[in-house]
Parts: structure tokens; C-alpha cells; sequence
């Protein structure tokens, strides 16, 4: 019996103490969201040009690598998928298959992962230090919101460049695989057209890139929230930024299979076409 | 006296006779260990005041509370009269243009240079334009003698330069109050005793009231008009210097002293460590 109860009680504190650091994650989602708008009218908030570094910071400079992989993805993606397709059918189904999965998934799950690993784990080291050396403290205590300071700008950036990103890898990868299709396996470029055209839908590609912006969302607030919080020294900013990453990667693929089953609900219904 | 409860506190200006800092009944516990208990103290405009006491008594702790950084358990801190727990954004906004802060590693942004450090407070607090701005972060780092550093960044500089550097950041807006928290903390000798003049020459010519966090004895004895000394969540001590050296009790002599055997819980903690290690490799040497 009273096993039972200590169980029920670890259960409970467990439940709560989770629970609370959830509510504390979602008010400092909400703050960063809120600050980020009203930044777009009030230089006190931050400062504009930090907008732009961070827009910099995420988007530009991740132009090589969003580019470079989406490439190989969509190679790859070809490589392995046209000789069992050429053995039930015409292998020109591939462009299809390969359009479908990069458009709506891939693309941006990929770019996403490819966007916490190179862009959140820099948020979380970044803002962990500064927690670490008592910057944030210092900015509230000179009257200085930290979170519409430091996090504002860097949710206005990932959740614009994010899905720029996501556009750049789906067509990188689209690229790839009609790269690999023509030369390697002889589709012809009519062929490839003709059959992405009958299957890929621009709904596909919209709700792709409304992934990428929950995806953003997640990705900022996960690792800036981790960030914030670190306490102790510099080996606590190295434990922070591995669990952010792991949080986001956990995260991203509950919501994108979450968002696949709401998409695949609206296109049963043929609320989209 | 009648104790100002935290409404009156909050409503009109704040009286001639309001004291600079009011803490009020202050306790804080981190689960069993209770590191503020019921303190309460006033501290008055235009002073230097010394709060010390042995490693992990709450002095850092109890700054932490006077800066608004961290919620009590119970009582207050009155800043120019105002309840900073209690009081509404605004407000909280407004007090924190009362006092600056120099943290024990400075704090500056590292992303910024030392001008645009400083220049960080007006710009958010005032609408001045730029260059009234960029004469007002020349005059302050003339102040602390850091002219000639406001286009480096933070780890372009010394230690002992940091923490001017966060010292002109601290008094940028003019501040009625300056908390300094450790601020000899890795310097050497000399740059502690310019620390030490900085802290004497602004509370002179700025009539501000500063509130420092340190054990250095020797600095406590160059600046500081009054002294309180923290053990065991309390005041143990309030005086002056004077005070301090003449005091008879065990607990500020040990402290004053920095002899190992005393009332002080810690070093006898490391004494007897240190006995043991030490008389264990002795008795080692004597049986071989």
C-alpha cells in the first residue's frame, strides 16, 4: 500500500514538474512572438539590425549546405527507388514519387533537422553562455526584456528563413533527382516533366512550407528556451545544447507525422486539392 | 515607527527621509537550506555600504533579491521606496532606472563593443539622439578612465578593464544606487585598490549609493562607511570600519582575522580536511 502511494506521488510530482516547465516553455513562446511583432514597430524592443544579422545568421549561411544535401537527397532518393519501381512499371514514376515525398515531407523535415543541428545547437550555445556569464541578468537588470532582446529577433529570423531554406532544399533536391533520372537511368526530360506534373499539387507544396514554419517555431523555441535556462558552468551549456537538439529532433518528427495525418484527413475530405 | 506597507510604499514620489534600499523581513530557503532568514535593514542615500560574511552565506543571494533577479519566499525589497515583487511592469521599468549593476564577471555583451555596452541603457531608456548619446558614453568612460577603449570588444580586454567597462554600463543612466557585486574578484592588487578609488570617487562626486558585495578585507576597510556582515541568513554585524576592528565578537574577529579555528562552520570543515590529509601522510612518514 504504501508502495502504491510513493508510486502515485512520484507519478504526481513527475506530471508536475514537467507540466510546469511546459507552461514556462509556452509563456516564453509566446513572449518571444509577442516582442518579435511588436519589435517590427518599436526599435526599443531590439535593435533592427539585429534582425538582419540573425536573418543572416540562419538563412544565408545555410544557403551551401541546404543546397549541397538537398542535392544528394534527391540523387540518392532516385538511386534507390527507380529499379524497384522499373520492375512493376514505367520508371519515369519516379519524378512522381520523388516530387510527392521531397514536397511534402522530406523537404522539409530534412531542412529542418539540417536547421536545428546547424542554427538551433548555435542558439542554445550562444544564449547559454551569455546565461552563464550573467549577460541576460545584466540585460534585465539595466530594464532590458531579455527575451525581446535576444530571442524576438531570432524567432522572426528562423520562422522567415526557415521555410526560404526549405524552398531552396526541396528544389535542390528535385534538381538532384532529375539530375540522376536523365543521366543515369534514361528518363527523358518530357517524360520527367509530364509525370510531375500529374502528380505534384501546389497544395503539396504549400503544406510543406507551413511545416517549416511550425517547424521553426519549435526549433527557436526549444533551443533558446534550453539556452535561457542553463546554470552552473560551460559544461552545463555543451549538456544544454545536446538535449535541445535531441528535443527538436523528437519534436520535429512527432509534429510532422502529426501534420501528415491532419493533411492526409483535409485531402480524404478533399478539403484540398 | 510606522512601517510602510508596500501600498504606501508604491504610491507618489518617494520622501526626502525614504531610505535608499529597505529590506523588510527578507527570507529565501532553496529546499532545506535556508539562506535568508527574516533579515531586515535600511540603507541610506549617499553611502558606501559593505555587505560581507564567509562563502555561501547569502550575499549573493540577497543581491540577487535587491536587483529584482529573484522572487522572495517572504518580505520585501523597497527600492526608492518602491516594492519591486509587488510592483506592476511600469513600475518595475521605472526602478530599474534607479540603479545599475556591476556583476562579478562584468557581464557585458560580448557581441557589442565597450560604447555600444554602455550606450545599451540610454538607448533603451531615453529617446536622445545619437550623438547626445555617444557624448554621454564618451563622458562615462572618461569617468572610469576607459576613453581610449570604446571601439574593443569585451574579449579584446583585461579583467580589471571589464569591470570599468561594466562600471560606466552601471552609471550610464545616472543611477541613484550602484550595486557592485565581488568587484576585486580576480584582480590583481592594483587594479583592486583603482576599483576600490573608482567606488570612493563616484559615490563622492555622484552622491550615489553604492552597495558592495565582497570579502576583501583591506577594501572593505578603504571604502566602505558602513559594514554589514551576513551568517546564517542574518545580520551578524552592522558598523562602521572602526567598528569592525574594534569589534570583540568571535564571529567577525575570525572573519576579519581569516583564522582557520573559530565560530565559522566552513574553514573549520576544510581545517579538519586538512588535518586529517595531512596528519595521515605524517603518520605514514612516522610508521615508515
Amino acid at each position: 500500500m504504501s508502495f502504491l502511494t510513493d508510486l502515485i506521488v512520484a507519478l504526481g510530482q513527475f506530471i508536475n514538474r514537467y507540466l510546469a516547465v511546459l507552461g514556462k516553455a509556452v509563456r516564453f513562446g509566446a513572449q518571444a512572438m509577442a516582442f518579435g511583432v511588436r519589435g517590427l514597430f518599436s526599435r526599443r524592443i531590439y535593435p533592427r539590425h539585429e534582425l538582419i544579422v540573425q536573418m543572416d545568421y540562419t538563412g544565408a549561411r545555410s544557403t551551401a549546405i541546404m543546397v549541397l544535401l538537398g542535392f544528394l537527397v534527391g540523387a540518392s532518393l532516385v538511386i534507390q527507388t527507380t529499379p524497384s519501381l522499373a520492375r512493376y512499371g514505367p520508371a519515369e514514376l519516379v519524378a512522381g514519387v520523388v516530387g510527392v515525398s521531397i514536397l511534402r515531407t522530406l523537404g522539409p523535415l530534412l531542412a529542418a533537422i539540417i536547421f536545428a543541428g546547424r542554427v538551433g545547437a548555435g542558439f542554445t550555445a550562444e544564449l547559454g553562455t551569455m546565461a552563464v556569464s550573467e549577460e541576460i541578468t545584466a540585460l534585465d537588470t539595466m530594464g532590458i526584456h531579455p527575451v525581446g532582446y535576444l530571442v524576438a529577433p531570432r524567432f522572426l529570423a528562423a520562422c522567415l528563413m526557415l521555410p526560404a531554406c526549405t524552398v531552396l532544399f526541396d528544389l535542390s533536391a528535385l534538381c538532384g533527382g532529375y539530375v540522376v533520372g536523365i543521366y543515369q537511368f534514361n528518363i527523358t526530360s518530357e517524360d520527367w516533366f509530364n509525370v510531375t506534373k500529374q502528380f505534384v499539387k501546389m497544395s503539396d507544396f504549400i503544406f510543406g512550407l507551413s511545416k517549416s514554419v511550425v517547424f521553426a517555431w519549435l526549433i527557436t523555441l526549444v533551443c533558446c528556451f534550453k539556452g535561457f535556462h542553463v546554470r552552473g558552468s560551460g559544461i552545463e551549456v555543451g549538456r544544454a545544447t545536446m538535449q535541445a537538439i535531441v528535443i527538436c529532433l523528437i519534436l520535429l518528427i512527432i509534429s510532422d507525422t502529426v501534420m501528415s495525418l491532419i493533411y492526409n484527413f483535409m485531402y480524404r475530405m478533399e478539403w484540398v486539392r | 515607527m510606522i512601517e510602510p506597507t508596500a501600498a504606501d510604499a508604491n504610491d507618489g514620489p518617494p520622501r526626502a527621509a525614504t531610505p535608499a534600499i529597505s529590506v523588510r523581513n527578507l527570507s529565501k530557503a532553496y529546499g532545506d537550506n535556508r539562506v535568508l532568514d527574516n533579515m531586515s535593514f535600511d540603507l541610506e542615500r549617499g553611502r558606501v555600504y559593505v555587505i560581507m560574511g564567509p562563502s555561501g552565506c547569502g550575499k549573493s543571494t540577497l543581491l540577487r533579491h535587491m536587483i529584482g533577479a529573484e522572487e522572495a519566499d517572504a518580505g520585501q525589497v523597497l527600492i526608492d521606496g518602491l516594492d519591486l515583487q509587488s510592483a506592476n511592469p511600469r513600475q518595475r521599468e521605472e526602478a530599474k532606472r534607479k540603479y545599475g549593476v556591476l556583476f562579478q564577471s562584468a557581464a557585458l555583451l560580448n557581441g557589442l563593443t565597450v560604447a555600444e555596452n554602455v550606450a545599451l541603457p540610454i538607448q533603451r531608456h531615453t529617446d536622445l539622439p545619437r550623438s547626445t548619446i555617444d557624448l554621454m558614453v564618451k563622458l562615462k568612460l572618461e569617468l572610469v578612465g576607459m576613453g581610449n577603449a570604446a571601439d574593443k570588444y569585451p574579449y579584446e580586454i583585461s579583467g580589471g578593464m571589464k569591470k570599468r567597462a561594466g562600471l560606466a554600463r552601471a552609471i550610464a543612466l545616472d543611477p541613484a544606487i550602484v550595486f557592485y557585486d565581488e568587484p576585486s574578484a580576480g584582480l590583481d592588487p592594483v587594479m583592486i585598490g583603482v576599483i576600490d578609488k573608482l567606488i570612493r570617487d563616484l559615490t563622492a562626486k555622484l552622491g550615489i549609493t553604492s552597495v558592495v558585495i565582497t570579502h576583501e578585507i583591506p577594501s572593505i576597510f578603504r571604502i566602505a562607511d558602513e559594514v554589514l556582515m551576513l551568517y546564517g541568513g542574518r545580520i551578524a554585524f552592522r558598523g562602521t570600519p572602526q567598528d569592525l576592528r574594534n569589534s570583540t565578537s568571535p564571529l567577525v574577529r575570525q572573519f576579519v582575522s581569516g583564522d582557520p579555528e573559530g565560530p565559522i562552520n566552513a574553514p573549520r570543515q576544510l581545517a579538519d580536511l586538512s588535518e586529517r590529509l595531512i596528519g595521515g601522510a605524517r603518520r605514514k612518514e612516522a610508521q615508515a
